[in-house]
Order: C-alpha cells, then sequence, then structure tokens
C-alpha cells in the first residue's frame, strides 16, 4: 500500500505507474522537466548551495534580529570562555539562539506547556497539552506575533532569551533519559541539535510543510520511541548533554540520526543515497515497531560504530577532533542552553561513548533502511535535518557563529560540503543566481525523484523560466505535447472524382428531377364575359319594349285567365273578412321594390277595403315601412279616402327583428303601444277592443323578402290562432313561401304583377296598376324567355362546334 | 309658376331614375351622388324614425308618465342599453357583455323555437300529408292530382336531398364514386335544384321588370303630365 499513489484530487489509491487517476482522471504524474544545475531540487544527502541573504535582514522582525545579535555575541564571550576554560560549560550562557530560548522559557512555564513539535525537538516526551498554559510565548517565537514585538520593544531582550537565565532544571526530566542517549559520546554529534535549532529558527515553508505532514504519526512515534530509545526526540540529547558535557557529542549524533530516519523516506530513494550514505546498504530494512527497534539497538550494540560513521569522520576530521578535545566547546550554545533546561541529564551516568555510539549508529542506520515503508511518521524535529545538514556539521563544526548568526544562511552554509562526499548539483547560473532565492524558497524546488520520470520525456524542452516559484528552472513546464511535430496539412483536391457511369446516372436523376419541376400547361376555360356593346343591346331592346306599351298604354296582352289556388285563398279572405273588422297589416318590404308591391298588394285591399271596409292596422319591422304605409293609403289607394286613426292606424316601426314580432304576437298593447303620431294606439278607433294578435280578422303581410314572410309565419304561430293569413309578397320570394301555403300555415298567396293582375280581374273592372304594367310586362316577360331561348340555342351551337372540331382533330 | 309637391317630387323621382340608369355605362359619378344622396338621406331618416319610434315612446314616455311598474319594467332595458353604449370606451366595453348576452341568448332561443315550430316541423307534417286524400278533398283536389303532387313533391325532396349526399367508397379501378342508385338519384336532384333556380331566376326577373316598369311608368306619366 506504500507504493500507492494518492491522487491529489479524490484521495483515492492509485497504482505508481499510473499517470492518470483511475477515479477522477486527474494527473497524479507531474508534466516537468527534470531541474538541472542550480535549480535542480535538492536531493537527500545534497549540501544546498549558500546563498546571502544579508539582503533579507532588513526585513527580519526586530526581535529575530536582536536574538540573532544576542546570539553572535553570546557566541563570541563562549567561544572566549571555552578557550580559556574548556572543560566547564555554562548553561545560562548557551542561549544564544532561538530555540533555546523556547526551550528555557518552556522550562520556566512547564513542560507540559510545550507544544509537540518542540517537545519532539527538545526530547522531552509530549504529554496532552493544557488549555490554559499553553505555550502560546512559543509560537509568538515561532510565528512572529505582535506580542512578541512588543516584548522585544518593551524589555529589550526576547521572553525566550530571558527563560533561558531563568529556566533550571526539572527533576522529573532524568527519568526520561534514555539509554541510546547516555551511550551517545561522539562529540562530533553534539552539533547537530544546534543545526537543528537554527533550522528551526529559520524555519523554512518547507520544513514546516513536513512538519505538518508528520504531525499525525507524532504521537505513535514517540511512543515508539520511549521503549526504544532510538527515535527520542532531540531534546533528551541535549538536556543529558547538559549533566555530562563529555557525552554532548553522543545526543547530537543520535538526533542526528533521527532526523535522517525522518528526512530519508520523504525525499530519497536507495539510488540517491550518496556515497557516505551508501554504506548502510546491509541495515535492516523496516522500522515499524518499538520491538523491532530494541532489537536492532541491541544488534547494534554490538556491532559497534558503522562504517558510515567511520566515513564521516574520516571526512570531518578537524570537527570530530575539535568536539572530542574540547566537548564543551564543540557544542553551541544553544544547546548549552538546552541542556541547562533539560534535568534529564541529571541521573545520566558517565558512560563510554562506543556503546551508546554503537546503539544509536545502529538505530539510525536501522530507520535509514525503512525508507520505502515507513515515511511519514516522524515529528517535526526528525524531518528537520537532512543526512546533508548532518554531514556538512561535522566539516564546519568550526562555524558554528556564522551558522547562528545567518540563520538562512547558517543552515545553507552546511552546503559548502567537499565534492568527494556529497553530490554536488549543477548551477545554472544564467538562468538565475542562487543568491536571488532565500533558503525556503529554494526548499521549494521539486524533487527531483519527483520529476526524473518525465526529464525524458521532453529533452528538447529547455526553456528556462524566468519568473515565480519555478524560475530559472528549465523544462519543468513543457511548451505542449504534440505541438512541435504539426506539419503542413497533406492538399487534397477539390475536383470530384467520379467515373463516366456515375456522370450518366447523375445525369439520369437531373433529367428526371427537371421533368418533375417542370410547368405542366393546365388546360384553360375560356371566361364568358359579357360585351359591353351586348350589354347595352340587350338594354336597349327592354327598354324599348318596356316603354313603347307604356308609352302607347296598350292593351295588347289579356290579364291571366285562372285563378291559382294560392291567389284564391288570398281572394276568399278578402272576402270573408267582416265588415269593419280590424285586419293588422305589416309592411316589410324596401323602397325599391315598391312598384312591384303596391301593384300586387293594391287590387286585394281595393277589393278588401271596397267589400268589407276594414279596419286597417299598419306595422313595419322595416325602417321605411312606416313611410310605404302612408305612401300606399295615399297612392294607390287614395281613392278610399282613408284616414289615419279612423278607418287605419299607423303603428310604426317594430324594433327588434324576430324577437319584436315575437313580443308583438304575445302582447301588442305593450310591444307597440303608440301610433306614428306618438298618440294612444290601443284606444284608437281602428284597434278598438283589441289586446291581442288573435283578435284580429285576418292578417297580411306584405313583403318583398321571404324571411321577413317565414319569420311573422313562425313568430306568430301560437298567438294569431285560426286567423286568415295573407302573404302577398315579390315575385322573388314567391317560391320560397309557397311552401308555406301548401302546410296550409297562410291562407294566402299573392306574388308579383301576376297575382296582383289577378286580383284586378276581381275587382269588378276596376283599372288598376297591374293592366297599365301588363302589356310591359309581358313583353319583358317574352323578351327574356327569348333571349333565354336565344342564349341557349347559342350556346349549343357553340358546344355541337366545338365537339365537331373536336372530332375532326381526333 | 308654382311648383307643386308633385311636381318637385316628380323631377327628383325622375332625376334620380335617370342617375341610377347611368349605370348602365358603368360606375360613374352620377350614379355615385344618386347613391350617397340616398345613403345620407336613409340614415338622418332612421335616426329620427329611432328617436320618435324607439326612444320616445318606449322609454322615455314609460319613464316619465308610466306607472311606478312600467318604470320598472323601463329601466331593465335602459340598464341593457347604457351597458351596450359601455363599448364606445375599450376600459369599459366587457360591461356591454352582459346585455349582449343576453340579446344573443333570447335571440337564439326565439328564432330556435320559431324555426321548429313555424316551419320545421310543419314542413315535414306538409311533405307526409301531401298524400292525404281526405284534406285533398276537402280543397276539392282530385285524387290523381294529389298522389301526383304528392309523388313530385316527395321526389322532388327526396332527389334533392340524395344529391347533397357526398358519401362514397373506393371502386376495385382506384376510382372514388358513389353508388350507382345515389349518382342517378343525385342527378334527378340536382334536375329539382336546377328548376328550383330558374323559378327564383324568373321571380327576380318578374320582380326586377316590375320594378323598370314602374319607374318607366312615373316617367312618362311625369313627362306626361307636364
Amino acid at each position: 500500500m506504500s507504493d500507492m499513489i494518492k491522487c491529489p484530487s479524490c484521495a483515492e489509491n492509485n497504482l505508481p505507474d499510473q499517470e492518470f487517476c483511475q477515479y477522477c482522471q486527474t494527473r497524479l504524474q507531474p508534466l516537468t522537466d527534470p531541474l538541472d544545475g542550480a535549480d535542480a531540487p535538492i536531493k537527500p544527502g545534497q549540501a544546498p548551495t549558500k546563498k546571502n541573504t544579508a539582503e533579507l535582514e532588513p526585513i527580519l522582525p526586530q526581535w529575530l534580529r536582536d536574538a540573532r545579535d544576542s546570539a553572535r555575541k553570546d557566541d563570541q564571550q563562549a567561544t572566549q570562555q571555552n578557550l580559556q576554560q574548556p572543560s566547564q560549560l555554562k548553561p545560562a550562557s548557551s542561549a544564544k539562539d532561538l530555540l533555546a530560548g523556547l526551550q528555557s522559557q518552556a522550562g520556566d512555564d512547564e513542560e507540559d506547556d510545550m507544544p509537540d513539535w518542540l517537545a519532539s525537538i527538545t526530547g522531552v516526551n509530549s504529554k496532552p497539552i493544557k488549555s490554559q498554559t499553553e505555550s502560546f510565548a512559543v509560537r509568538w517565537v515561532e510565528l512572529g506575533g505582535k506580542d512578541d514585538f512588543a516584548k522585544d520593544e518593551s524589555d529589550g531582550s526576547s521572553s525566550d532569551l530571558a527563560g533561558l537565565k531563568s529556566s533550571e532544571p526539572q527533576p522529573d526530566e532524568n527519568n526520561e533519559v534514555r539509554d541510546w542517549f547516555r551511550n551517545l559520546g561522539n562529540p562530533e554529534q553534539a552539533q547537530q541539535p544546534e543545526q537543528s535549532d537554527s533550522t528551526d529558527s529559520d524555519l523554512p515553508d518547507w520544513l514546516r510543510v513536513t512538519g505538518s505532514q508528520n504531525e499525525k504519526s507524532k504521537s505513535a512515534d514517540s511512543a515508539d520511541h520511549s521503549e526504544s530509545g532510538v527515535g527520542e526526540p532531540p531534546a533528551g540529547i541535549i538536556s543529558e548533554e547538559a549533566e555530562s558535557p563529555s557525552d554532548s557529542p553522543k545526543p547530537n549524533q543520535d538526533k542526528s540520526f533521527e532526523w535522517l530516519k525522518s528526512t530519508v523516506p520523504a525525499t530519497s530513494s536507495r539510488e540517491e543515497i550518496p556515497d557516505w550514505l551508501s554504506n548502510d546498504a546491509a541495515v535492516p530494512p523496516a522500522f515499524t515497531a518499538a520491538e523491532d527497534e530494541s532489537a536492532e539497538l541491541k544488534d547494534a550494540q554490538s556491532n559497534g560504530i558503522s562504517d558510515r560513521l567511520e566515513t564521516v569522520a574520516l571526512q570531518s576530521p578537524s570537527s570530530l577532533t575539535a568536539v572530542e578535545d574540547e566537548p564543551s566547546g564543540g557544542i553551541s550554545d544553544r544547546l548549552k542552553a538546552v541542556e541547562f533546561q533539560s534535568p534529564i541529564h541529571t541521573e545520566s551516568e558517565e558512560k563510554t561513548i562506543e556503546p551508546a555510539q554503537d546503539a544509536d549508529t545502529l538505530g539510525w542506520l536501522d530507520t535509514f533502511q525503512a525508507v520505502s515503508a515507513y515515511q511519514p511518521e516522524n515529528s517535526l524535529a526528525q524531518v528537520d535535518f537532512t543526512p546533508l545538514d548532518f554531514a556538512e556539521d561535522f566539516q564546519a563544526s568550526d562555524n558554528m557563529d556564522g551558522l547562528f548568526t545567518d540563520i538562512p544562511d547558517g543552515l545553507l552554509s552546511t552546503l559548502e560540503a567537499p565534492p568527494s562526499s556529497l553530490p554536488t548539483a549543477d548551477t545554472n547560473s544564467e538562468a538565475i543566481a542562487p543568491d536571488d532565492q532565500p533558503s525556503w524558497v529554494e526548499s521549494m524546488r521539486p524533487v527531483d525523484s519527483d520529476i526524473s520520470e518525465l526529464s525524458s520525456n521532453f529533452p528538447a524542452d529547455q526553456t528556462v523560466e524566468s519568473s515565480g516559484v519555478l524560475a530559472g528552472l528549465s523544462g519543468v513546464l513543457p511548451s505542449g505535447l504534440g505541438f512541435a511535430q504539426m506539419s503542413r496539412p497533406k492538399a487534397y483536391s477539390t475536383k470530384l472524382q467520379v467515373s463516366d457511369e456515375q456522370l450518366a446516372q447523375a445525369a439520369l436523376l437531373e433529367q428526371i428531377l427537371a421533368a418533375e419541376t417542370a410547368p405542366v400547361p393546365i388546360a384553360s376555360f375560356s371566361v364568358l364575359r359579357t360585351s359591353r356593346s351586348l350589354r347595352w343591346f340587350l338594354a336597349f331592346i327592354v327598354f324599348v319594349m318596356i316603354t313603347i306599351p307604356l308609352f302607347m298604354r296598350t292593351q295588347m296582352f289579356s290579364l291571366p285567365v285562372g285563378v291559382p289556388m294560392d291567389v284564391n285563398g288570398a281572394l276568399q279572405v278578402a272576402q270573408a273578412i267582416p265588415e269593419s273588422a280590424p285586419v293588422l297589416v305589416a309592411f316589410d318590404y324596401e323602397p325599391a321594390r315598391v312598384g312591384e308591391m303596391e301593384a300586387a298588394a293594391a287590387p286585394m285591399f281595393d277589393q278588401m277595403i271596397l267589400l268589407r271596409h276594414p279596419h286597417l292596422t299598419f306595422i313595419s319591422t322595416n325602417e321605411t315601412g312606416a313611410i310605404l304605409v302612408e305612401r300606399f293609403i295615399s297612392g294607390p289607394l287614395a281613392v278610399h279616402n282613408y284616414q289615419s286613426g279612423i278607418q287605419y292606424l299607423n303603428l310604426g316601426y317594430l324594433p327588434g327583428g324576430q324577437m319584436g314580432i315575437r313580443a308583438f304576437a304575445q302582447n301588442p298593447v305593450v310591444t307597440s303601444p303608440f301610433d306614428m303620431s306618438l298618440s294612444s294606439a290601443w284606444d284608437s278607433i281602428p284597434l278598438e277592443g283589441i289586446s291581442s294578435l288573435s283578435q284580429f280578422a285576418a292578417l297580411i303581410v306584405v313583403t318583398d323578402d321571404a324571411e321577413a314572410a317565414r319569420t311573422w309565419i313562425e313568430q306568430t304561430e301560437s298567438a294569431r290562432g285560426a286567423i286568415p293569413f295573407v302573404v302577398i309578397s315579390s315575385a322573388q320570394a314567391a317560391p320560397m313561401i309557397q311552401p308555406y301555403y301548401e302546410s296550409q300555415q297562410i291562407s294566402g298567396l299573392v306574388s308579383g304583377l301576376y297575382g296582383g293582375a289577378l286580383f284586378e280581374q276581381y275587382n269588378a273592372g276596376r283599372p288598376g296598376s297591374a293592366r297599365a304594367y301588363w302589356d310591359a310586362y309581358s313583353l319583358g316577360m317574352l323578351l327574356a324567355m327569348a333571349l333565354v331561348l336565344v342564349g341557349g340555342l347559342w350556346n349549343l351551337a357553340l358546344g355541337l362546334r366545338e365537339r365537331v372540331a373536336a372530332g375532326e382533330t381526333q | 309658376m308654382v311648383f307643386s309637391s308633385d311636381l318637385v317630387t316628380g323631377l327628383l323621382s325622375f332625376l334620380f331614375t335617370i342617375l341610377i340608369f347611368s349605370y348602365l355605362i358603368g360606375d360613374n359619378p352620377l350614379f355615385r351622388i344618386a347613391v350617397y344622396i340616398f345613403v345620407g338621406v336613409s340614415s338622418g331618416y332612421l335616426a329620427a324614425l329611432t328617436w320618435w319610434q324607439v326612444i320616445v315612446p318606449r322609454l322615455i314616455y314609460p319613464l316619465v308618465y308610466g306607472s311606478v311598474l312600467e318604470k320598472a319594467f323601463t329601466a331593465i332595458p335602459l340598464l341593457g342599453a347604457v351597458l351596450i353604449l359601455m363599448k364606445i370606451s375599450p376600459r369599459l366595453a366587457g360591461l356591454a357583455r352582459i346585455a349582449m348576452a343576453f340579446l344573443v341568448g333570447a335571440g337564439a332561443a326565439v328564432i330556435i323555437a320559431g324555426a321548429l315550430s313555424g316551419t320545421l316541423l310543419p314542413q315535414i307534417a306538409a311533405t307526409i300529408n301531401a298524400f292525404d286524400l281526405s284534406a285533398a278533398s276537402a280543397r276539392n283536389i282530385s285524387v290523381v292530382e294529389v298522389v301526383f303532387n304528392g309523388a313530385f313533391i316527395l321526389a322532388g325532396t327526396v332527389f334533392t336531398l340524395i344529391y347533397f349526399h357526398f358519401g362514397a367508397s373506393p371502386k376495385a379501378d382506384g376510382s372514388i364514386r358513389r353508388l350507382r342508385l345515389i349518382e342517378i338519384s343525385a342527378s334527378v336532384g340536382r334536375i329539382f335544384i336546377g328548376i328550383t333556380l330558374g323559378t327564383i331566376f324568373a321571380g327576380v326577373y318578374a320582380a326586377a321588370l316590375t320594378a323598370l316598369i314602374e319607374r318607366i311608368s312615373a316617367l312618362i306619366n311625369f313627362i306626361g303630365n307636364y
């Protein structure tokens, strides 16, 4: 499972050879080129390039600068004192760096107040942290909080430094001294805590990130270390150093091993281990449990100092010699401060260094072998140091002052390792100057192991990044896959390549489509139009044929003989009504038909008035009906001298159409209460004693419209009772009214001039308008018949001729 | 010279008759003048007629001189009239729907009821009774004539109705035709329809001819009198 790659997007595990996540398709392998030269990533065991960060000095917080200044001064004083009294160690003088101050302050408060990371650094077992006594001051120092600045301004010195003087050894910590620490006697390794502290004080981002990644493994790791003692935090080491200065190199050495245990698994593979580390190939592979560590510790004790340590000793003889000769002087002041506040070393015995070195060395080697299987479970302090730092400390142990006075650079100064023992990174001075970047930026460079796989994919892309974190790196961001291999597209001919057969088929299809869309002439029929001359000719003939009889007052044509049944019915009604009976007459025709209607109605009314002297009541559903009534009375019936309101009454206009007729039929008194002169109609003589439709002696409808006749017939069906109903209509409406006579819904029907002429024959020879018009009417009808016949014959002749022509053509 | 009303009336009648006859040469200003004058006079006459024949006697008089009951009954059509007048305003046009709905509903009821009781049922009964010998004898019609008339009316009715039957089915040759019997009956019905239309045309021609004769007679009489 350790080989699995956890997807940064979905947190699912994937095989290490997969480039994309099998769950969310997120790229697992970065598309970056390997870094070269100075831009190359820092490999495990590689010494970082020393960089001058003096220009960053002004931007450091005041408290840090003060701490740095005091560290320089104290370092100088300690150096002088060490030269004078090499055998004496003064814990108070060791408080010269930042972490030392933290340690001292932690001693003032309580160990419980120390955070885990600090406890892991100092070697004190982490305990449950009390909320009230949480060492915020330590964090202030680390994070540069404002309170820390306030303290610097008020006290003139940091609380950390103050804590160095007031801190005293705690008896309880003596129980936490580990055997491996007691056995540490190598003065060379005593320098490691100093480097660690200096690194902490610099606290680069990569270190913080590494520490955060390993936080969750602190507790388990510390438990393991508490039993085996191999992985004990370096604080314990430093504490023991204070009591037994002669053994001070041991914990340093052991601490450096612990750091290696935490650092190597995270960043390096076995191939990347430098030569001076490659001697540990035979170390047991895993470091996963306390039992294993105990067993390995025993093996280490039996085996003695490893070859690697021997190699280191050979590579830095000067430093080793200095430590051995001057155990206290070879230890940094910071370590002395830590030593002073760590009382666990009070019970430490005067032990030989060699066994301890063997045990520590073996434990370190054991953990070194657990690179692939044991990566994250290391404390923050363990991750701090790399083998490079450790190696550099051996070589530059005499340059400790510079290490603490220039914190960022001090860490980088360890990179000045001999080329024979440390891999030297190629610098790309043209791309970017290494001094332009601080150490923590440089630490953010991509690890070589991550990008080594992709370096072969983009060998030609050596673009140097000019800005950003990747500034100075070449080939990290490829320009794009496949674009470099673009070539001119192949040219294709746009000419359609078809065979002759295909062309012939296309032509045939085109002909078919053209035949479908071609307009087809449709046989049209000539429109028969009346010519103007023909129309004028016919009009002339009709005028002549009509005018001559009228003008000459001829009587060439006799009146019709015989009386049709419908006219006979009307005649019987006219003759059957009682004397002076009230007769309701509806005048519903247009003024244009007045000549025909008067000619048709006048004979009947003339006979009826002449015989029965009825009281006529006129009403009209047509707006002009009332006027036509007056015209009718004063015209054709003028001879009878009928007086309005006496012999006849004109009720005028009846609004409402069919509903008005219906209402009048149901209640005529309410519907038409007044006559034309707005006098009460139903109190007049013609309507005396009449209150309903059925009380009239007869109902006569004079109309030129079949619809008006039908309306009167329909709406008065139930109201009129058995009174006779006669319709005097125009000749054009007679065919539609005739069925009502056949159904006996009306008593008689007089239609047009023909019906009027019939009535005039029964008027005792009284001349009427029908007789005056009869010759002209007869000639007009004959003319029409002749024209219709001639026209029919002409059309027949044309048809026969066309058929003959068509037959001949066929 | 004294111009009597008959002379003025005769002159105007003669003049407007000539203007209308000018339509023989097509649409012309003289014809249009006569038409516009008729339309104007008719509109004025209708307005006066509506006021004097409808509003005053059927609305104002009952409201002013009528009894309480008459006023109450008159208020209903008055309200309806006011609502219909709301159609003038687009915002209030919706109020007219009440009166219009009443008019349309009442009118439809009256027309349908009248058509059923006054035309449809009686005509059906008349067609059936065409063979009623007793009724024919009461009207002094011989049996042969009754049978012939009845048969003719029945044939005319049936064949005319068959003519308007357009249902057809596809034949074996793919053509869509009516049944043979239907085709023959429809042809006979077409003859009846032709005769009916010819009769109507003759009536229209007779009516128009009579009107023309009356106008020419009036002109001749006017000329002869003066």
